[in-house]
C-alpha cells in the first residue's frame, strides 16, 4: 500500500516512508492526480481535508504545507504546520518544512532554527534539513561549515542501505555544491538526481533540480528533455515552468515570457521567477522596470541575494551609481564572500554587452572566491571578447580545471585550440584572422572592405576605436557559434563584441544565404557604435545603424523590405519603439528578429533624414552619457517615444502604401504541388486573375507558369507582381524571372535592367549578379559586368571561373591592379595546375610593372614544374633584364 | 660538423628518392566497366569507359590494338576496342592475354569502373554474373610480373583492393580506402577527366602521370564535397612500394608515389628517354639531357633543404638552378628542334 501511494503526489514516497504515517490512499490519489492535472486548488482542498481529518499525520501536513508554498500561499502553508505541531509539540517532523516556508520569505534566522530543530530531533526528513541548513550557510558566506554539512549528505548516501527519492535529491544538492572543490561530484550529482527520479517519478525537486544542473552546465540538450518530462508529469508545476522558461531563454526559442507567466501565474510570489523576470527586463535593456521587480522581490524577502544582484545590475546598468551601491553594500552584508553577487553583475553585464565590466566584476568575483569557477569562466570568456586571447585562455583553463562538465567552457577551449590554424592578416586599423585555408584568397578583400569602412565611418561618427580591430572569420559555423554563445546553434551571422569581431566565413554557408561582405561592414559599424557609446548604445539602435550603414555602403547590401515586415505593420504587430529591444532578446519567432532589424534600420534612415545626421551621432552620445531611450528622444529630437512612434508610423504606412495595399493578410498562397492541399497551375492562376492586386497571388500564378515552361504567359504576371511591389528582393523576385524571359525573347537590354535593378535592392543573389555580368559584357559594358562580377565576390569567392572572368575583363580594361588580384585569387583557391596559375599571375605582375614579384611568382611555378616551357621562357626575360639593369 | 654531414644525408635520400625504376616500353589498357544496377549509371560508366578510350588513343598515343574494353553488353560495334560483356570469365581472358602479349617493362594500365560492396569481409567489384574479389585478381596480376602494372579500382568499397594486391612493380589505386566506403563515388569521373582534358599535368611536363591523375582526381573530389556541403563519404588511396598500405596523400620523397610519378600511360617515362638518348647520334642533345637531369636532381635536394635556409639565399640557388636548367632546356629544344 505505501509503495501505491508512494507514487502519487509531490514526492509522497518520501514522507510516506519517512514518516510512517496513514495519509487515506484514495485521497492521496485524488491529490495526485489533480496535481497531475494542474489542478493545484483541487489538490489543496483534497490534501486540507486530509489533514484535518488526521491532525496528528505529519505525511498528510507536510504535502499540505508544501503543496500550499508551491503555489505562493506561505502563509497557509505556515499555518498547516504550526495546526500540526500543535498537535503533535513534540514531533520535529515538520521543521524542516517549516524552515523551506520560512526561507522563502526571507526569513532566514528562523528557518535555520527550524532546519537545527529537523536535524537534532532526527526527523524523517532530516538529511533535506541538513542540505537546506548547509545551503543557508554557504549563501551567508560560511563555506567551510556549509561544507561539512553538505559532506554529512555525502556520508548518509555512502552508510545508507536504501535512501528515499527525497533524500537522494538532497544527497545529489549536496552533491552539487561539493563539485565546487570535487567536480567528480557533478557526475555524482546527476546519478543521485537521476536515481531520485526513478524512484519517485513524481519527485518534482529532483527533476527541477536535474534541468538546473544541467543549464549550470549549459548542457541544453539535456536541459530541454528534462524540462520537458517534468512539464509531462506536472504541467503547471511552477518551479518546472520556471525551469522550462530558463531553457527557452538560453536556446533564444520563444514562448519564454509566455512560460514565465504561467509559471508566475501558478505562484505570483516564486521568488526565482520574480528574479528571472527581473533579468528578462534587464535583457530587454528595460532597466528600470528590472529594478521595481528586484524591489518587488525584496520587500517580500529582504535577504534574497539573487533580487539584490539584480538590482545591484540594474542601478548598475542604469549608470546611477549611489543606488548601485546601495543594492551591493546590502549585498555584502548579507554575505561578505559573496562571489555570486559579482558573477551574476558581470554576467548581466555582459548580456547587455559591457564586457569591459563583465571582466571587471568577474575579477572582483575571483579574488572573493578564487574557486569560483563559473567567475574564473565568465572571466576568460569577456576576456576573450575584448581581444585579450592568451589571458582569456588562462583564465578558461583555470575554471575547466576546477569544472570540467561547463559546455561552454569545454566548447571555448576546444575552439581556442583551433587557432594556431589561423593566420593573421595586420591593416592598418585591424587585424584579420582567417583560417588558413582561405586566408590567401579572403584577406585581401577582407582587408580593404574593412580599411574602407573604418574610414567612412570613422569620417561619418567622429570616432575612432583605440587599437586595431580584431575580426575573426570562421568557415564552420559552428565554430562563430561557439564563438559567439558558447554552443552551435547560433542563427546569426555574425557578432561584435566592441574591439573584436566574428563572422561567418562565406564558405560556412551554401553560396547565396548571405553576402559576407555587407555583414562585416555590419559588424564593424558596431564597433563604432558599441565604442562612441562605451557600449551603453541599446541593441535596436545599433542594429538600426549597422543596417542603415550597410544600406549606405554598397547597392543592395542591407535588409530589405519583406511581405512579413509589410504584414505586420499593417497589422499593428511592429514593435514601439519603448519594445523594440525585445525584437531582438525575445522574438515571438525569427520572423519577428528580421523585421526587427529592417524596421530599426528605418527609424534610423527617417531620423537621420528628418532631423540629419548629427541627430543620429547625438543620440550615440546621449545613450554613452548613460541616458534611457525616452530620455535620449526627448533631449536630442525633443519628442517623447510615444509622438515618435505617431509620425514614424505614420511615415511608413505613407512610405510602403503601394506595397501595403497589395498585401493580403490572409493565407500565403501556395505554388504548384506545394502545401498540404496541392495547387493546381490553373487554381493559382484563377486566384491570380480574381484578385489582381494581390502581389502574393500574382507571383505565385507568375512563376507557376514560369517553371512549367509558360514563359510568355508567365510575363504578365510576373510584370504585374512587380508593379505591385517594386521593392520586393526575396529569392523568387519578379525581377529574375523578367531577365530571364526579355533575354530569351532577344532584349538583352531589359534583362540588364532588370538584373540592375534586382542587384540594386538585394545583397545576396549570386546568379543575379552572374547573369548581370555575362549580359554586360555581352553589351560591351566591361566595367559594368566586372564590378558585377566584384560584387558576386562578396557573396561567394570561392568560383575559378568568376576570377577567370574577372581576369580577363580587368585585362580588356587594362585595370592591372585588378588583374593582379583576380590572379591571386586563382593561384589562392589552390588550383591542380598550379604552375600555370603562378605563371599567370606572373605575367600580370610584369603587367603591373612588379618585376620583383613577378620573378617570386614564376620562381614558384618553375619549382613545382621546373620543365614549364612558358615559365622558364618568363624567368629567363626576368632575369636577363635584371641582369641588364644591375649591368647597364 | 654535424650540419654538413647531415646535410650529405639528406642529399643521398633525395638523391635516391629520385632515383628512377626501370621505364615502361609500351602501354596496355583493359577498361572493365561493371554492372550499372540503372540505366543512369550503366550510361555514365560507359560514357567515363569512352572518354577514357579516347584520351589514350588520342591524348597518348596508345595503339588501339593495345586497349580492351569489357563492358555489359555482349558487343558494341560503334567502338572498335570493345571486345565483350566483362564476365569473370572475360575479365581473366583479357588478363591472361595480356600476361602473353605486354613485353618486359611494358605498362599494363588495368581501370575498373563501376559498383563495388563488401560481403563476407571481401570488398567485390560488381560485374554481370558472379563478382570478381581482389584474392580473384591476384594471380592474374601475379602472371603479369615484369610489367609495370597499374590497377586503378574506381568503385565504392574498393579500398581493401590495395592491401590485398599490393607488391612490387604494381601501383594500386582505390577509390575509397577501406571497404566501409560504400557510397557512389565521385572518384573515377575525376580520374577519366585527368587524362583527358587539361589541368592535372602539374609539373608542365605536357604529360599526365598516375601520380598526378591521382592527385587531380583526390582533390577535385575534395572540392565537390567541399562545395555542396557534403560529408567526404571517399578517401582514394594509392599504393606503390608494395607494403600494401595506401597513401591518401603520397609523398615521392618518404613513401608511396615515387612509382607513379613516373608511369605515363603511352609515353614510356621521361628519364628513360634521357636515359635512352644518351646513346643518340648527337652528343651535344646527350650531353644536354645528362646536365638537365643532374641540374633537375640539385633542385629536388635545394628543396628539401628549403626549410633550413633563410628564404632569399633559397630563393637566390633555386633561380640559378632554374635559369642553368631553363637555358639547357632552351638549348636542348632548338638543337631537337634543327634536327
Amino acid at each position: 500500500m505505501t509503495r501505491r501511494l508512494a507514487r502519487c503526489g509531490l514526492g509522497l514516497l518520501a514522507l510516506l516512508a519517512a514518516g510512517g504515517g496513514s495519509v487515506h490512499t484514495v485521497q492521496a490519489q485524488d491529490a495526485a492526480a489533480a496535481l497531475r492535472a494542474g489542478d493545484y486548488d483541487a489538490a489543496i482542498a483534497v490534501l486540507t481535508r486530509q489533514a484535518r481529518q488526521e491532525p496528528r499525520s505529519a505525511p498528510a501536513h507536510r504535502t499540505l504545507a508544501r503543496t500550499l508554498a508551491e503555489v505562493g500561499r506561505y502563509a497557509d502553508a505556515e499555518a498547516a504546520v504550526r495546526s500540526f505541531q500543535a498537535a503533535s509539540p513534540r514531533s520535529p517532523e515538520l521543521f524542516n518544512t517549516l524552515g523551506e516556508v520560512l526561507a522563502a520569505r526571507g526569513r532566514n534566522t528562523e528557518a535555520e532554527a527550524a532546519f537545527r530543530k529537523a536535524i537534532a530531533g532526527a526527523a524523517a526528513d532530516a538529511l533535506t534539513a541538513e542540505v537546506n541548513l548547509a545551503t543557508l550557510r554557504l549563501a551567508r558566506g560560511e563555506r567551510d561549515e556549509a561544507m561539512k554539512g553538505f559532506r554529512r549528505l555525502i556520508q548518509a548516501y555512502n552508510h545508507s542501505g536504501s535512501l528515499s527519492s527525497e533524500q537522494l535529491a538532497a544527497v545529489a544538492r549536496a552533491c552539487w555544491a561539493l563539485g565546487a572543490d570535487d567536480p567528480q561530484l557533478f557526475k555524482d550529482a546527476l546519478k543521485a538526481f537521476d536515481e531520485a527520479i526513478a524512484k519517485d517519478p513524481d519527485n518534482m525537486d529532483a527533476r527541477v533540480g536535474l534541468v538546473e544542473l544541467f543549464l549550470e552546465k549549459y548542457n541544453r540538450t539535456d536541459a530541454a528533455t528534462t524540462a520537458r518530462e517534468a512539464l509531462e508529469q506536472s504541467p503547471s508545476h511552477p518551479r518546472a515552468l520556471l525551469a522550462m522558461a530558463r531553457v527557452l531563454d538560453a536556446d533564444g526559442a520563444p514562448g519564454m515570457m509566455e512560460t514565465l507567466g504561467r509559471s508566475l501565474k501558478m505562484n505570483p510570489a516564486l521568488e526565482p521567477a520574480r528574479v528571472f523576470l527581473a533579468e528578462a527586463r534587464l535583457d530587454q535593456e528595460d532597466y528600470e522596470a528590472a529594478a521595481h521587480e528586484s524591489e518587488q522581490v525584496l520587500a517580500a524577502n529582504p535577504a534574497s541575494l539573487p533580487a539584490l544582484s539584480t538590482l545591484a545590475a540594474a542601478r548598475h546598468l542604469q549608470g546611477d551609481q549611489a543606488r548601485y551601491e546601495d543594492a551591493r553594500q546590502r549585498a555584502l552584508a548579507l554575505n561578505p564572500r559573496n562571489a555570486e553577487l559579482y558573477n551574476r553583475l558581470a554576467e548581466i553585464s555582459a548580456r547587455n554587452r559591457l564586457y569591459r565590466q563583465g571582466a571587471d566584476f568577474a575579477q572582483q568575483a575571483v579574488a572573493l572566491d578564487p574557486r569560483s569557477w563559473r567567475g574564473l569562466g565568465i572571466l576568460g570568456l569577456n576576456q576573450l571578447r575584448l581581444g585579450a586571447i592568451e589571458e582569456g585562455r588562462k583564465s578558461l583553463e583555470a575554471s575547466f580545471a576546477g569544472d570540467p562538465y561547463n559546455v561552454w567552457i569545454k566548447n571555448t577551449l576546444d575552439l581556442l585550440d583551433t587557432f594556431p590554424k589561423y593566420r593573421e592578416t595586420k591593416t592598418a586599423h585591424f587585424r584579420i584572422l582567417l583560417h588558413g585555408k582561405e586566408a590567401d584568397l579572403l584577406a585581401p578583400y577582407a582587408a580593404e572592405l574593412a580599411e574602407d569602412a573604418y574610414a567612412r565611418l570613422s569620417a561619418r561618427y567622429g570616432y575612432r576605436p583605440d587599437g586595431l580591430v580584431r575580426v575573426e572569420v570562421y568557415p564552420d559555423h559552428a565554430d562563430f557559434s561557439v564563438r559567439t554563445v558558447g554552443l552551435a546553434g547560433l542563427a546569426g551571422l555574425g557578432a561584435c563584441f566592441g574591439p573584436v569581431l566574428a563572422i561567418d566565413s562565406p564558405s560556412a554557408r551554401e553560396v547565396g544565404q548571405f553576402n559576407w561582405g555587407s555583414t562585416l561592414w555590419h559588424e564593424i559599424a558596431h564597433t563604432f557604435t558599441l565604442g562612441l557609446t562605451g557600449n551603453r548604445v541599446p541593441r535596436w539602435f545599433t542594429e538600426g545603424i549597422s543596417v542603415h550603414e550597410e544600406h549606405r555602403a554598397r547597392p543592395g547590401w542591407g535588409d530589405d523590405v519583406t511581405v512579413e515586415f509589410l504584414r505586420a505593420l499593417r497589422s499593428g504587430e511592429l514593435l514601439p519603439l519603448a519594445d523594440l529591444n525585445r525584437g531582438f532578446v525575445r522574438p515571438k519567432g525569427p520572423e519577428q528578429v528580421a523585421i526587427s532589424y529592417y524596421q530599426a534600420s528605418l527609424v534610423v534612415e527617417w531620423i537621420e533624414s528628418q532631423r540629419g545626421f548629427p541627430a543620429v551621432v547625438s543620440l550615440l552620445k546621449a545613450y554613452g552619457e548613460g541616458r534611457s531611450t525616452a530620455q535620449a528622444f526627448e533631449s536630442v529630437l525633443g519628442t517623447t517615444l510615444e509622438d515618435f512612434d505617431k509620425a514614424f508610423f505614420a511615415h511608413l504606412e505613407q512610405r510602403f502604401a503601394g506595397p501595403l495595399a497589395a498585401i493580403r493578410p490572409a493565407m500565403k498562397v501556395a505554388l504548384p504541388g506545394q502545401g498540404p492541399a496541392r495547387t493546381s497551375p490553373a487554381d493559382v492562376e484563377a486566384r491570380a486573375k480574381a484578385d489582381a492586386g494581390d502581389f502574393d497571388a500574382q507571383l505565385a500564378a507568375g512563376l507557376a507558369l514560369f517553371h512549367a515552361g509558360k514563359r510568355a504567359e508567365a510575363l504578365p504576371y510576373l510584370e504585374h507582381a512587380q508593379a505591385l511591389f517594386p521593392e520586393y528582393a526575396g529569392r523568387d523576385s519578379p525581377h529574375f524571372y523578367l531577365a530571364a524571359i526579355d533575354k530569351d525573347q532577344g532584349r538583352p537590354g531589359d534583362a540588364v535592367k532588370e538584373l540592375q535593378q534586382l542587384t540594386a535592392i538585394t545583397d545576396s543573389h549570386y546568379q543575379a549578379q552572374l547573369e548581370l555580368a555575362r549580359l554586360l559584357e555581352d553589351q560591351g559594358d566591361l566595367a559594368g559586368a566586372a564590378a558585377s562580377l566584384d560584387r558576386a565576390l562578396f557573396i561567394s569567392p570561392f568560383e575559378p571561373a568568376v576570377h577567370e572572368r574577372l581576369a580577363a575583363l580587368s585585362a580588356r580594361l587594362g585595370d592591372r591592379a585588378g588583374l593582379v588580384r583576380a590572379r591571386r585569387s586563382l593561384v589562392a583557391l589552390d588550383p591542380v595546375d598550379r604552375p600555370e596559375a603562378l605563371y599567370q599571375l606572373a605575367l600580370a605582375l610584369v603587367e603591373a610593372g612588379d618585376a620583383a614579384a613577378a620573378r617570386r611568382e614564376v620562381l614558384h611555378a618553375l619549382e613545382i614544374a621546373p620543365r614549364f616551357q612558358r615559365a622558364q621562357e618568363l624567368l629567363l626575360r626576368l632575369h636577363d633584364a635584371r641582369a641588364g639593369s644591375a649591368n647597364p | 660538423m654535424k650540419r654538413a654531414a647531415r646535410r650529405a644525408l639528406m642529399l643521398v635520400i633525395v638523391l635516391a628518392a629520385w632515383a628512377v625504376p626501370a621505364g615502361a616500353e609500351q602501354s596496355h589498357l583493359l577498361i572493365v566497366v561493371g554492372l550499372g544496377g540503372e540505366p543512369k549509371y550503366t550510361d555514365a560508366f560507359h560514357e567515363l569507359a569512352l572518354k577514357m578510350i579516347q584520351a589514350a588513343e588520342k591524348k597518348m598515343g596508345v595503339a588501339a590494338s593495345n586497349i580492351t574494353y569489357l563492358g555489359e553488353k555482349a558487343a558494341d560495334p560503334a567502338v572498335p576496342v570493345y571486345k565483350g560483356r566483362s564476365s569473370r570469365e572475360n575479365v581473366q581472358k583479357a588478363l591472361g592475354t595480356l600476361a602473353q602479349t605486354a613485353g618486359p617493362g611494358d605498362l599494363v594500365f588495368i581501370l575498373l569502373i563501376g559498383h563495388g560492396g563488401a560481403q563476407g569481409g571481401e570488398s567485390r567489384f560488381n560485374l554481370p554474373g558472379p563478382d570478381m574479389t581482389a584474392a580473384d585478381f591476384a594471380p592474374l596480376l601475379a602472371a603479369l610480373s615484369g610489367r609495370q602494372v597499374v590497377f586503378v579500382n574506381t568503385a565504392s568499397a574498393s579500398g581493401d583492393f590495395v592491401k590485398a594486391l599490393s607488391a612490387k612493380g604494381r601501383t594500386i589505386v582505390t577509390a575509397t580506402k577501406s571497404a566501409m566506403e560504400r557510397n557512389q563515388t565521385e572518384f573515377p569521373s575525376y580520374f577519366v577527366q585527368a587524362f583527358s582534358e587539361d589541368g592535372a599535368d602539374a609539373d608542365k611536363d605536357q604529360r599526365v602521370s598516375v601520380l598526378e591523375a591521382f592527385t587531380y582526381a583526390r582533390r577535385e573530389v575534395e572540392r565537390f564535397y567541399e562545395k555542396g556541403h557534403l560529408l567526404l563519404t571517399e578517401h582514394a588511396i594509392l599504393d606503390d612500394n608494395g607494403d600494401g598500405v595506401g597513401s591518401a596523400v603520397p609523398d615521392p620523397a618518404v613513401g608511396d608515389g615515387r612509382v607513379a610519378r613516373t608511369l605515363f600511360l603511352g609515353g614510356g617515362n621521361e628519364n628513360a628517354a634521357d636515359d635512352a638518348a644518351s646513346g643518340t647520334a648527337d652528343p651535344r642533345v646527350a650531353d644536354l639531357r645528362r646536365q638537365r637531369r643532374a641540374l633537375e636532381q640539385e633542385i629536388a635536394a635545394l628543396k628539401v633543404r628549403k626549410d633550413a635556409m633563410p628564404p632569399a639565399e633559397y630563393e637566390e640557388e633555386l633561380e640559378k638552378l632554374l635559369v642553368e636548367l631553363a637555358r639547357r632546356d632552351a638549348a636542348l629544344r632548338q638543337r631537337e628542334g634543327a634536327r
